[in-house]
């Protein structure tokens, strides 16, 4: 295998994980949003401390994948920074204010509900909205930016310059699809790993002997399931949708997805049916890695469909790769990284979201 | 006054002129055509690239400093089971927690920026320089998994256990810090690489990181790091003690913070002529840009302050030390000190704002070693600290200081290497991006920033207000 296949797997990955895991936290940031109605406060608590002592770690990713593009596909990084200047500057102030707008909330109720409000209603603060705001406008941008990419029709040259609108040159149908698609995502990848978390909370309420708690009936639970089927069912019409737009719209990318990816397609719409069928029949474990799956199968679909072309269509994986033995220190490291990361990072997940008996 | 007439000020005047007609020029922006970066699209991306640096720096500086104190603080409360020390850990947790994330937010602008803003520079030396940046990735993946488990982590893990998890956000802070700055120090001294027919050939990231000024930039940096977070720390609690507010935990407090601020001042003096020998020896326009040294000389003079007039090619109203420069850069007093005469115009710096910036850090430098002099005197310090309220006026002001020189520092260094974004190879505005409206962008970042600076401001007294009983129990 060549080294730049083995980084751009690498990379892929990356992408993957930040897709799945930092979607779901965008996700959570899009529900905020129909949390302010009434009522709603329990919610809202739950999907801020189910975010809390992970966004910061899940964010990485995006900043891993993009110093493994400088480094290891410098042309292309600087063509996407060129022909996607507009959206990257949206989505990047989406981040700046999901991240800011969560940290910088009110954090306690004394401050946040003044008394004359009916018991339950919430006036959300600048933060909170500036939050919800910045959740939804991140993953849209940045979808958008995956979208103009698969398009296949950023004028680039293989020398990373734009020849194209800097302000413009990124807006077609499928841009702004994959822009809508990818906030529908997060919005189903969170939903379904709430309703697990809430059905965690619910279990081991039950077994510290409390009232024995019925998941049929536990508010959160019914709540958070809802949701995930409703948008699980509007995410996967959407991809339906989408495949009959990538085969209008970009041929190419439509032939490497019949003669390439098509295993990959497959893996996602199954998996998305698994999670739709396991959410529910209430197995929420199931369901959570159902959607990981089929949210991964996406992003990996659509590298493979398109390679070699990393920016279509003038550059591919070897016109823009670094020097071989720049790609083989890479891959090193990134080996080596990994073995003090995945550690790291299991120990985080098992602290905070494995299924525990305390 | 020398100002009034003064040639650099008219010269910024003029490119902010420039900026404000072209950059902001909306047609250039609906119609979007660009290529090339014009000068005041250049002037622009500079201007935007330091106001997102100056703001992250701090935050940077806290990410790598307030884990030790954190760490610090829980230890003591580990060995004497004092409840308050763990109150104190609790708390600044808490407020680090804020600003680990703003942190968070702006780095990840500035590495969007380095794309953004200067695709060329990136596209040309991305693969020999990417290293440092991929390492930095890693680096800072460990800080924020194990800021995770430590900030929420503390009714989850056993005592010593969570005050181990601590440990890799200190070790990751540092690291992080010691790459991205070695990535800095090769644009100061680019290796690592051959230029064949204008092509990048031969690139070996190893040596690239690891040039000759890695190691004393990197060093100065991490300890001013220390040196920012300690004052700062003490600092505050210096002023809320002015207000009246004298109890324990703000004594605890200010000592934890005077202790790391006032054991590295001093160090950082020795570090900090390390550096300037390293510029000296392979950046001499820079060295001769913050000396405000125009012409070559031997035995050259160390000038404290004074106004570099370009025009004129000479330092005025400077107290010159005869043969300190020559001494202090070569360790000999007759030593020749190269001057910016020496250099093509078009490939120096602009000297008033390096000289006097220089002068600005060197000043802070020596205020926090006098305040640090005191404050090791273990009695004096212990009696001053319980009377004298001038001895609180000065911790108080240390901090704000400290950022001062620290931002003052990193304009010596960017502003010093100008016109090159890689020292010798290539010219910034080469780098830059055509992208319209940089202008605009730069508009909506301060905005943004500004926004985020309060935003931090309030929320961290809101934190400080807090009765301390309450952190007991709480979970942040």
């Amino acid at each position: 295998m060549s080294p730049e296949d083995v980084v751009l797997a690498i990379l892929t990955a990356s992408l993957v994980l930040y897709a799945v895991f930092g979607g779901a936290d965008f996700g959570a940031g899009i529900w905020e949003f129909a949390t302010a109605l009434p009522g709603r406060e329990r919610e809202r608590r739950m999907l801020h401390r189910a975010i809390q002592p992970v966004w910061e770690a899940n964010h990485v990713w995006l900043i891993f994948a993009l110093v493994l593009l400088l480094t290891a596909f410098p042309a292309a990084f600087a063509a996407v920074c060129r022909a996607l200047w507009a959206p990257l500057l949206l989505g990047l102030t989406g981040i700046v204010f999901r991240g800011a707008g969560f940290v910088l909330r009110p954090t306690t109720p004394s401050q946040r509900d003044s008394t004359d409000r009916p018991k339950g209603a919430h006036e959300p603060s600048a933060w909170e909205k500036l939050f919800a705001l910045g959740s939804t406008a991140a993953p849209f941008f940045l979808g958008a930016s995956v979208g103009a990419v698969a398009s296949g029709k950023l004028p680039c040259g293989q020398d990373g310059q734009f020849y194209g609108n800097f302000v413009t040159g990124w807006i077609t149908p499928l841009s702004f699809f994959t822009g809508v698609f990818t906030l529908s995502a997060c919005a189903f990848v969170s939903a379904v790993f709430l309703t697990r978390e809430a059905a965690m909370k619910t279990a081991a309420a039950e077994k510290h002997g409390d009232a024995p708690v019925d998941l049929r009936g536990d508010p959160l639970v019914r709540v958070w399931r809802r949701r995930a089927l409703l948008t699980g069912h509007w995410a996967g019409s959407l991809a339906v949708a989408g495949l009959v737009l990538v085969a209008a719209e970009s041929p190419p990318l439509w032939r490497g997805l019949l003669s390439r990816s098509w295993p990959l397609v497959l893996l996602s719409a199954g998996s998305a049916w698994l999670s739709l069928w396991a959410t529910w029949k209430r197995r929420f474990t199931l369901a959570s890695f159902g959607a990981i799956v089929a949210v991964g199968a996406i992003v990996c679909g659509w590298v493979a469909g398109q390679y070699p072309a990393l920016v279509p269509p003038a550059i591919t994986v070897v016109s823009a790769k670094a020097p071989d033995s720049v790609l083989w220190l890479v891959v090193w490291i990134a080996g080596a990284g990994a073995t003090v990361l995945a550690p790291s990072l299991a120990l985080l997940l098992w602290l905070f979201k494995a299924e525990r008996r305390d | 006054m020398a100002c009034m007439n003064c040639p650099t000020l008219a010269a910024t005047l003029d490119m902010l002129a420039i900026l404000c007609r072209a950059s902001f020029d909306l047609s250039a922006i609906v119609v979007g055509q660009a290529g090339v970066a014009s000068d005041s699209g250049v002037l622009a991306a500079r201007l935007l690239m330091a106001l997102t640096l100056a703001f992250h720096i701090v935050f940077a500086s806290l990410g790598v400093g307030l884990p030790v104190l954190l760490l610090l603080a829980e230890w003591r409360y580990l060995r004497s089971r004092d409840e308050l020390w763990k109150t104190l850990a609790r708390r600044w947790s808490k407020a680090f927690a804020v600003l680990f994330a703003v942190g968070a937010v702006s780095g990840t602008v500035l590495s969007f920026e380095l794309g953004m803003l200067w695709p060329e520079f990136v596209r040309r030396y991305g693969s020999v320089i990417g290293l440092p940046f991929t390492l930095e990735a890693f680096a800072f993946f460990l800080e924020a998994i194990f800021a995770g488990i430590y900030f929420y982590g503390w009714d989850r893990l056993r005592p010593w256990a969570h005050w181990w998890s601590g440990v890799p956000i200190a070790l990751g802070g540092v690291a992080s810090a010691w790459f991205v700055v070695a990535a800095n120090a090769w644009m100061n001294v680019p290796q690592g690489f051959r230029v064949e027919n204008g092509v990048v050939a031969d690139a070996d990231p190893i040596a690239a990181m690891l040039n000759p000024a890695t190691g004393a930039q990197t060093v100065h940096m991490i300890v001013a790091a220390y040196l920012v977070t300690g004052f700062l720390v003490a600092s505050y609690y210096a002023l809320s003690r002015l207000r009246g507010k004298a109890t324990a935990y703000g004594r605890r407090a200010m000592g934890l913070g005077l202790v790391l601020g006032c054991v590295l001042a001093p160090v950082q003096v020795g570090v900090g002529h390390w550096m300037a020998q390293v510029v000296a020896r392979t950046q001499p326009v820079k060295l001769a840009a913050m000396e405000g040294q125009f012409q070559t000389q031997a035995g050259a003079p160390l000038r404290l302050g004074g106004v570099p007039d370009a025009e004129a090619r000479v330092t005025r109203y400077a107290v010159e030390i005869p043969g300190g420069l020559s001494w202090l850069a070569y360790a000999d007093t007759d030593a020749v000190v190269r001057g910016l005469d020496e250099f093509p115009r078009q490939d120096t710096p602009p000297v008033l704002i390096v000289h006097v910036s220089f002068q600005v850090m060197v000043l802070v430098g020596m205020f926090l070693v006098a305040l640090a002099g005191w404050g090791l005197v273990p009695r004096a310090w212990r009696r001053a600290a319980r009377t004298s309220r001038a001895w609180l006026w000065v911790v108080a002001a240390a901090g704000p200081l400290s950022v001062l020189g620290l931002e003052a520092g990193w304009i010596v260094t960017e502003v010093g290497r100008q016109p090159w974004i890689v020292q010798g190879h290539m010219r910034t505005a080469a780098a830059a991006t055509g992208a319209p409206g940089v202008g605009w962008v730069l508009a909506a970042a301060a905005a943004i920033y500004a926004i985020l600076a309060v935003g931090t401001i309030v929320v961290l007294r809101r934190l400080a207000a807090a009765p301390l009983a309450k952190d007991a129990s709480d979970v942040p």
